[in-house]
């Protein structure tokens, strides 16, 4: 193994951002093991793991964000081009220094478990902090996506982040006024929405989330919402029945979805699209 | 070697167990515990507990849950659209 150059931190952050991320930071590896189950740490999943760098970067466009159709989002919300600046920066952590890099895959490990939480990556690597949504929000660029490369090099860590971006000032002002928030209000718990919380002493404080509801939302017409149809089917005894299921919009929809698989993943932003911390509203022509 | 079927009187005994112990619904405040942490915990192997949740993942909600959630979007969206481009013909009705 090659010795660290002492400027080798700082040259994987600029090229991360000259390759496409908005935002690149170090996580201690052992940090993880506070937070994560066994299996779902960097050195499960790459023996003598000692840091993991994580990038962020390729937001939806403030025209993505007042389309009118909901699907939009989820052919334009992708994790596919921050996934190609982590995948570089594996290659040269190996290539320019000769330490192990292991680019953690964005697909899951089991059921809907992945190999490593990404939005714990990027917490633990100080690129932000979880909002009462539940999406890391990064306090400069709002909503993004994120990569991670697990490696045995020893580069520099940054800590977590101190000062949360979620509530946002105007959230702060609606709690006061209104007892809600854009996020609790678009999708609240008690009226069949997945969010419930509330602001305490200016931070956000999450009471209650219905994740299976959560998932049916994000995973609309993905490997969930395909099981069901075919379960449907299976259970449909007649044959003109099943054939309307099988043909119909939903699992015609859900098929063009997984076959795009790297580009149709997330399909439900609502508590995002209304969170001002999370993209701001920005006026166009 | 068989393939692996869950019996679904075990599946439907421990899948409230093994979904609320699991990292499969993260919570901010806790880590979950691992396939193997929870079969030590309710006296399962890892196999069986694993099997038990990837199913009870999928079997929270009804197939009329992601039809309300299509309905949900489609809504949610196009009311969001409505106020930040102040054209309230865009509105959901």
């Amino acid at each position: 193994m090659t010795e660290l150059p002492s400027n080798a931190t700082k040259r994987l952050k600029t090229m991360a951002i000259s390759a496409g991320a908005a935002v690149v930071g170090v996580a201690d590896a052992a940090a993880f093991d506070a937070h994560a189950p066994a299996r779902h740490r960097p050195a499960d999943l790459l023996p003598g793991a000692r840091t993991v760098v994580v990038v962020g970067g390729a937001q939806p466009r403030a025209g993505d964000w007042v389309a009118t159709s909901p699907w939009l989002l989820s052919t334009m919300g992708t994790t596919e081009r921050i996934q190609g600046v982590g995948r570089r920066l594996a290659q040269s952590i190996e290539s320019e220094l000769g330490y192990y890099a292991l680019y953690v895959p964005p697909g899951t490990a089991s059921g809907d478990t992945p190999f490593l939480s990404l939005m714990l990556a990027a917490e633990l690597a100080g690129l932000g902090s979880r909002s009462l949504a539940g999406p890391i929000l990064n306090r400069e660029h709002g909503f993004m996506y994120w990569s991670a490369v697990i490696t045995t090099a020893p580069l520099e860590v940054d800590g977590p982040e101190t000062a949360p971006a979620c509530p946002a000032p105007p959230c702060r002002e609606m709690w006061a006024r209104e007892h809600t928030t854009p996020c609790l209000r678009v999708c609240p718990l008690h009226e069949g929405g997945c969010l419930a919380g509330r602001l305490e002493d200016g931070r956000a404080v999450r009471t209650g989330y219905d994740a299976a509801r959560c998932n049916t939302r994000v995973h609309t017409h993905w490997v969930g919402g395909f099981q069901k149809v075919l379960e449907e089917t299976l259970n449909e005894p007649d044959r003109e029945k099943r054939k309307m299921l099988v043909y119909g919009d939903f699992m015609t929809r859900t098929l063009w979805a997984i076959t795009y698989s790297s580009t149709n993943i997330a399909q439900c932003f609502e508590c995002m699209r209304v969170c001002p911390a999370a993209h701001g509203l920005k006026e166009m022509r | 070697m068989g393939f692996f079927r869950l019996d679904p009187e075990v599946y439907a005994r421990h899948k409230d167990d093994v979904l609320r112990l699991s990292n499969s619904f993260q919570r901010i405040d806790a880590r979950g515990l691992s396939d193997r942490e929870i079969a030590e915990r309710l006296g399962l192997d890892e196999p069986t507990v694993t099997e038990i949740r990837v199913i009870a993942e999928r079997d929270c909600y009804p197939l009329d849950e992601w039809q309300r959630a299509i309905e949900f979007k489609r809504k949610a969206c196009r009311d969001w659209a409505a106020a930040a481009l102040k054209r309230p013909d865009l509105k959901d009705s």
